[in-house]
């Protein structure tokens, strides 16, 4: 009895000091992260896509700010360094080279793919965890296992968009429109594939280069091949013009596409008859939501930057987030941040849930939405085939 | 077809405003300011301010946005042009590109990159003609053209200042030598220049939407059209841009949207190759 009793205290005093040794450990991971735990940004924020690399720096640096103001990871403050990428892949290669100066201990990529093409490979030779918004689905494709990406990317929404819009709206005869860069062809294609998935073909297919802003003759084109919908991928300033030029034309389509559709942006620029009807399926916006602390959220974004939160904003502040959960377990060791970040698995984020793949994708939910005049509603969330 | 007429015949309206204003300057001082889509994009987002942010009635922002670019014209010169003068060209033109790039990231810090919508100051219902829709911007962008050539025409033909300003792109130095005000006449080509930027501006921002790099493309496409046209000459700058913007229209439709942009060099180089000076460049010899 006695002995049993010895044996008893002896394990349960062992498992005792054991579950206190590790938590000890893990907070000394956290407690030994620098001073001030340094973080790169790399983001357009001048040329032509300043107005999608403002919505990354604006989500980040918020998410930052609150963090800091709450007493940071484990008493650390986070110090953000932001650089500039412009318009061009060289330069945000330049751009990444100076931010890999720093040594930060995680890396925020750009939502533009070229950008990130361009500086994938020096960022997997330092071995710094590197989370992107970028949409092209060949991104996490690249084999590097220090890429992550928190936005949900074109080949879910070139699978989605043709399925809904064949088999819940019925339109077996869509013409296709999209901005004829990295984004838009790639997308572009993928639907092409999908819709011949369908055994649906194309009524026309047409792009237009970014800086285009006349589209009359491609949306003529549809029109005179009898399209019976538009499927329109593009960014939040030309899918504006094309909804504009399509109403001037008198074209009626029913329209879908990608969440330029429904991007504040491109509702501030459209009347209500203009903008009503319009179908988009993509990364989660934060406009539908009726819950109190995600609408409140939205206006202090709105208020600091005086620019509407959209999909990108949401995915660069919940990334920020994720980082902070995971520092907290696992201390500033960048291998440890990489692999919990590929073992993500239903973390809550502000819209959605997200959880790794064996790709390095985290993001699997998207919304679909309709615009009743110009208020975005969400029809729905619909998942990834498999999560 | 005859929607594709319509739609190509606006949006060459447009290169060819941008097109007269770069030629105002360029007959003036030699010098292609390489800004002038830029100075495109100012007038729109001046126009903006006064009738979206502060409200003003769409007139009364025309107005003041004519004023305000007509000061900047003059700005640009003291800081480009009067510097660099008697310096090589090349060196003022890239001098241009540089304060082009400058001024749309001015745009960027002061209206942030989000694109914006200018009223049009004439409202109604379009147009419909045989199924052709035409709005009443359109038609307005139209007269504009017109009444702003007519204008520019009459200004450098009849008037003394037209012709001193002729004078002055003729022989500089031989101007200064007979009592004309260069540096006034110069000063004026510089301020119409850059109204008319700012004019285009105005036109292009009810349907195009104003965006800080709005002006890069147009005013290429405004060069383009002037080496089209036979650079110096003002009906054939507004000839080119009409045929351009018909060729981008069409092209689009017919061959390929893809290559939009291109077709306007394909023309352009095509055309240079048949007719050096463009289409309606004057013969000249070299200045001694």
């Amino acid at each position: 009895m006695f002995y049993v009793s010895l044996k008893t205290s002896v394990t349960a005093v062992t498992a005792i000091w054991l579950s206190v040794a590790v938590a000890a450990d893990a907070k000394a991971d956290a407690a030994s992260c620098p001073s001030s735990i340094p973080f790169g940004l790399t983001t357009a924020l001048t040329g032509n896509l300043a107005l999608l690399g403002t919505q990354a720096r604006n989500g980040a640096e918020f998410a930052v700010d609150e963090i800091n103001a709450g007493g940071g990871i484990a008493g650390k403050k986070i110090a953000i360094t932001t650089e500039d990428t412009g318009a061009s892949s060289t330069d945000a290669l330049n751009a990444m080279n100076r931010i890999l100066e720093g040594k930060p201990l995680f890396i925020l990529g750009s939502m533009i793919s070229p950008h990130v093409f361009a500086q994938t490979e020096v960022v997997t030779k330092s071995e710094t965890p590197f989370l992107v918004g970028a949409t092209n689905a060949k991104v996490t494709m690249q084999g590097s296992k220090w890429l992550f990406r928190t936005h949900v990317h074109d080949g879910q929404l070139a699978e989605l968009i043709p399925e809904y819009l064949v088999k819940t709206l019925g339109k077996t005869r869509p013409g296709i429109m999209a901005v004829a860069d990295d984004y838009g062809l790639g997308a572009s294609k993928g639907i092409q594939a999908a819709l011949a998935k369908l055994k649906v073909s194309p009524a026309a297919v047409a792009s237009y280069a970014p800086s285009d802003k006349d589209m009359s003759a491609q949306l003529l084109e549809i029109k005179d091949k009898d399209a019976d919908s538009l499927i329109l991928f593009g960014r939040p300033a030309d899918v504006t013009l094309v909804i504009k030029q399509m109403n001037d034309l008198g074209i009626k389509l029913t329209t879908i596409g990608n969440a330029s559709i429904v991007a504040q942006t491109t509702l501030n620029n459209l009347s209500a008859a203009e903008a009503d009807g319009g179908y988009a399926i993509g990364g989660m916006i934060p406009q539908t939501s009726t819950d109190a602390k995600i609408m409140d959220w939205s206006k202090r974004v709105q208020d600091k930057y005086k620019v509407p939160a959209d999909n990108f904003t949401v995915s660069y502040y919940d990334t920020v987030y994720l980082l902070k959960s995971i520092i907290e377990k696992v201390g500033c060791n960048k291998p440890a941040i990489r692999d919990a970040l590929a073992a993500t698995k239903d973390w809550k984020g502000m819209l959605i849930s997200y959880q790794a793949d064996g790709q390095g994708d985290l993001a699997h939910t998207l919304g679909i939405y309709r615009n009743k005049g110009k208020t975005p509603e969400l029809t729905g969330p619909i998942k990834e085939s498999g999560y | 077809m005859g929607q594709l007429v319509v739609n190509g015949l606006a949006l060459g309206s447009i290169y060819a405003l941008v097109a007269l204003g770069l030629l105002l300057i360029f007959n003036t001082v030699q010098i292609v300011n390489f800004a002038q889509g830029q100075l495109l994009m100012l007038g729109a987002f001046i126009g903006i301010s006064c009738a979206v942010t502060h409200e003003l009635p769409v007139v009364m922002a025309w107005a003041i946005t004519m004023v305000a670019m007509a000061l900047v014209g003059i700005v640009f010169m003291v800081l480009v042009y009067f510097p660099l003068r008697g310096r090589p060209a090349f060196l003022v033109i890239l001098t241009t590109i540089a304060m082009g790039i400058v001024l749309e990231n001015l745009a960027l810090i002061v209206w942030g990159p989000l694109p914006v919508s200018l009223p049009s100051p004439v409202r109604g219902p379009p147009a419909r003609f045989a199924g052709v829709v035409v709005s009443m911007h359109q038609i307005f962008i139209f007269a504009t053209l017109a009444v702003i050539l007519l204008l520019q025409f009459l200004f450098l033909t009849k008037t003394r200042f037209g012709i001193l300003m002729q004078a002055t792109a003729q022989d500089l130095h031989t101007a200064r030598l007979v009592g004309i005000p260069v540096n006034r006449t110069i000063a004026v080509a510089f301020a119409f220049g850059a109204v008319l930027s700012g004019i285009a501006g105005l036109l292009v921002a009810p349907i195009f939407l104003a965006e800080p790099t709005m002006g890069g493309s147009l005013g290429l496409k405004g060069f383009v059209v002037s080496v089209i046209g036979g650079f110096g000459n003002l009906p054939g700058a507004v000839i080119g841009g009409l045929f351009l913007g018909l060729i981008e229209t069409f092209g689009a439709r017919y061959i390929s949207s893809n290559f939009r942009d291109a077709y306007a060099f394909i023309v352009m180089i095509a055309v240079l190759v048949a007719w050096p000076r463009g289409l309606f460049g004057e013969k000249s010899s070299e200045k001694v």
